[in-house]
């Protein structure tokens, strides 16, 4: 369905040192440096996949999704989605793809969401028996039924961006492209949000690609994620066997009956939290067994739990780790 | 084509369905006309006080005041419905919600163009039409139906004209982002065509025929009503018109693939 080769990305930017000097000189005479927002990186995704894109702020996500989408010229490599070359925009090719960004919203802001709604539906040219459907669907869905007729500029912020996403939905595309959707919507709405997404995906079998800072909504949706950091592919698989990799250790917790002294924790693993009534330890993924086993054996135990370490620990240790890389370099060099 | 047609009416009824909501509008846009008449008009009778009739050359009072009527008539299709959407253009460049417009299947310079109205404004069309009468009442005869006809297509040409020029101020958002001085300039400029073009001379008089045709917006149509237009200058509105429009046209695909980084 998408098919990605060698993307290319830069970015021409004028470039000045600080100083009211500089900005004077470089009234008459610029430098233009060339930032690769994308350099170089390849997949493929099948219909009907969802696959999460992760990376730092400023890794090159949005950017490769504006290639996806049409918006931005790609300066190297091809792009294909469903057979088409998005930078051409053909109709054929918008009327399939939609983008979502949760930072801004299409929505006529005094109005009610059900006119731009009606708009779309006219710049799509889908007929109005399925839009009725379509529409009864996503509203059944999303249950914004007794929302959609008020204006938008008196709606939640939640309320809003379940309205963004029927707007962006109502010609059915079969590529979505998700831009931080869950973005200052609360944990409850996230969850909705999320499920609303599921649902979308494999009631229509449309294909999704979504970018979020929040580990959860990629948790939950995506069972393949892309890393990009620095505009470069870092790691294309499983979500499971990512945590794996960049963390080959669980995390056993205890909740305990009387305290403990911590060398007798020290001596079964690395010790990450301790108190009176509490104990969590990182053991290595094959030690766990034995490791809860002399616990259980030696502690006082009331209960225990063995849990993989959370999602965005996981993270913020790969981009650190692939930002102390670069350095190294930077300095082998 | 058919499709166009169902999206401008579309669009129209949502600018409708605003105006309705803000109802009291109607009598500011009212009072703002009236006002707007009285200061088009005011200038004309200090410049044709206790003087000949001939104080533009040319041109008698009742006469210039054909001209102003125009001027107001086409003030008023600026404001009500070339400036809404347009202006939205610059807001949508500096807050990037231009890429909605760009992902959806329609022709963006359409989609922008009729994305709101000032239905309101309509009252200034009228206050026009009453300049007219009034003018034409005093000069104690009609326009011809002949004249009428060219007004009417000098009224397309002129607003074609318009249009493309907005069009092209707003494409340069896409380098400098903001360009509000650059709308109150044109706005200023505008200003000129209250006045008959025999008011200027000399190298005004070559700038406001060819660079920034506002001849064509008010003199010709007025010309026209009054009966005294040469065939020629129908001929060389029409293809200011259409000059105008290409130009326009292919700034805009090209500040576009700017935006969209086509190329680079």
């Amino acid at each position: 369905m998408i098919s990605v080769r060698g993307l290319k990305k830069h970015y021409r930017v004028h470039k000045r040192a600080p100083g009211l000097r500089a900005a004077v000189k470089s009234l008459f005479k610029r430098e233009y440096t060339t930032v690769p927002a994308v350099d170089g990186i390849d997949f493929e995704i099948k219909p009907g996949e969802r696959v999460g894109f992760l990376g730092p702020n400023g890794a090159g996500k949005t950017t490769t999704l504006k290639v996806l989408s049409g918006l931005l010229y790609p300066s190297e490599g091809e792009v294909r989605v469903d057979g088409h070359l998005p930078q051409k925009r053909e109709v054929a090719f918008l009327s399939k793809i939609m983008l979502v960004m949760g930072q801004k919203q299409q929505l006529l802001w005094d109005l009610p969401p059900a006119d731009t709604f009606e708009l779309n539906r006219a710049i799509y040219d889908v007929p109005r028996d399925e839009m009725k459907k379509r529409l009864g669907n996503l509203v059944e869905l999303l249950a914004i039924g007794d929302v959609i007729q008020k204006p938008t500029r008196q709606l939640s912020l939640g309320e809003r961006m379940k309205c963004e996403l029927a707007a962006a939905l109502v010609h059915g595309p079969k590529v979505l492209f998700l831009d931080e959707p869950t973005i200052g919507l609360d944990v409850s709405m996230q969850v909705v949000m999320r499920e609303f997404i599921r649902t979308y995906n494999e009631q229509f079998g449309a294909t999704l690609i979504l970018t979020s800072h929040y580990m959860d909504d990629v948790a939950a949706l995506c069972p393949r994620v892309i890393v990009i950091d620095k505009g470069r592919l870092s790691y294309d698989g499983g979500l499971a066997e990512l945590v794996q990799r960049v963390r080959p250790e669980k995390r056993v917790a205890f909740r305990l009956s009387a305290a403990v002294p911590l060398a007798q924790l020290e001596a079964l693993g690395k010790v990450v939290r301790h108190d009176a009534a509490e104990a969590v330890l990182q053991v290595p993924m094959d030690q766990v067994n034995t490791v809860v086993g002399k616990a259980l054996a030696s502690l006082p135990v009331k209960d225990l739990t063995v849990e993989n370490p959370p999602l965005e620990e996981v993270m913020s240790e790969l981009f650190s780790r692939s930002r102390a890389d670069a350095a190294g370099k930077g300095r082998a060099a | 084509m058919g499709r166009y047609l169902t999206l401008l009416t579309l669009q129209l009824r949502t600018s409708a369905l605003l105006a309705a909501q803000y109802r009291w509008d109607f009598l500011i846009d009212g009072c703002i006309s009236l006002v707007w008449a009285a200061t088009a008009i005011a200038p004309l009778l200090i410049v044709y006080a206790g003087r000949s009739s001939q104080a533009i050359p040319g041109w008698s009072m009742n006469e210039a005041l054909v001209v102003t009527g125009w001027f107001i008539l086409l003030q008023a299709i600026l404001d009500g419905a070339i400036n809404p959407g347009l202006a939205a253009v610059v807001d949508h460049i500096r807050k990037g919600t231009l890429d909605f417009v760009l992902l959806k299947p329609a022709d963006a310079q359409f989609l922008v163009s009729t994305s709101r109205f000032q239905l309101w404004r309509i009252v200034s069309v009228g206050t026009g039409v009453a300049v007219f009468a009034v003018a034409f009442h005093r000069l104690g005869r009609w326009p011809s139906l002949l004249g009428v006809a060219q007004a009417l297509l000098l009224l397309c040409v002129a607003t074609m004209v318009l249009y493309s020029m907005w069009i092209l101020i707003v494409s340069t958002a896409f380098y400098v982002v903001k360009v509000d001085n650059l709308t109150y300039m044109f706005s200023s400029i505008f200003d000129a065509a209250r006045w008959p073009s025999s008011v200027f001379r000399g190298l005004l008089k070559l700038v406001f025929t060819f660079v920034i045709p506002l001849a064509l917006m008010t003199t010709y149509p007025a010309e026209a009503l009054l009966g005294r237009l040469e065939p020629v200058t129908l001929l060389y509105a029409l293809l200011a018109s259409a000059g105008f429009a290409t130009a326009s046209r292919t700034v805009w695909l090209l500040s576009l693939r700017r935006y969209s980084s086509a190329g680079g």
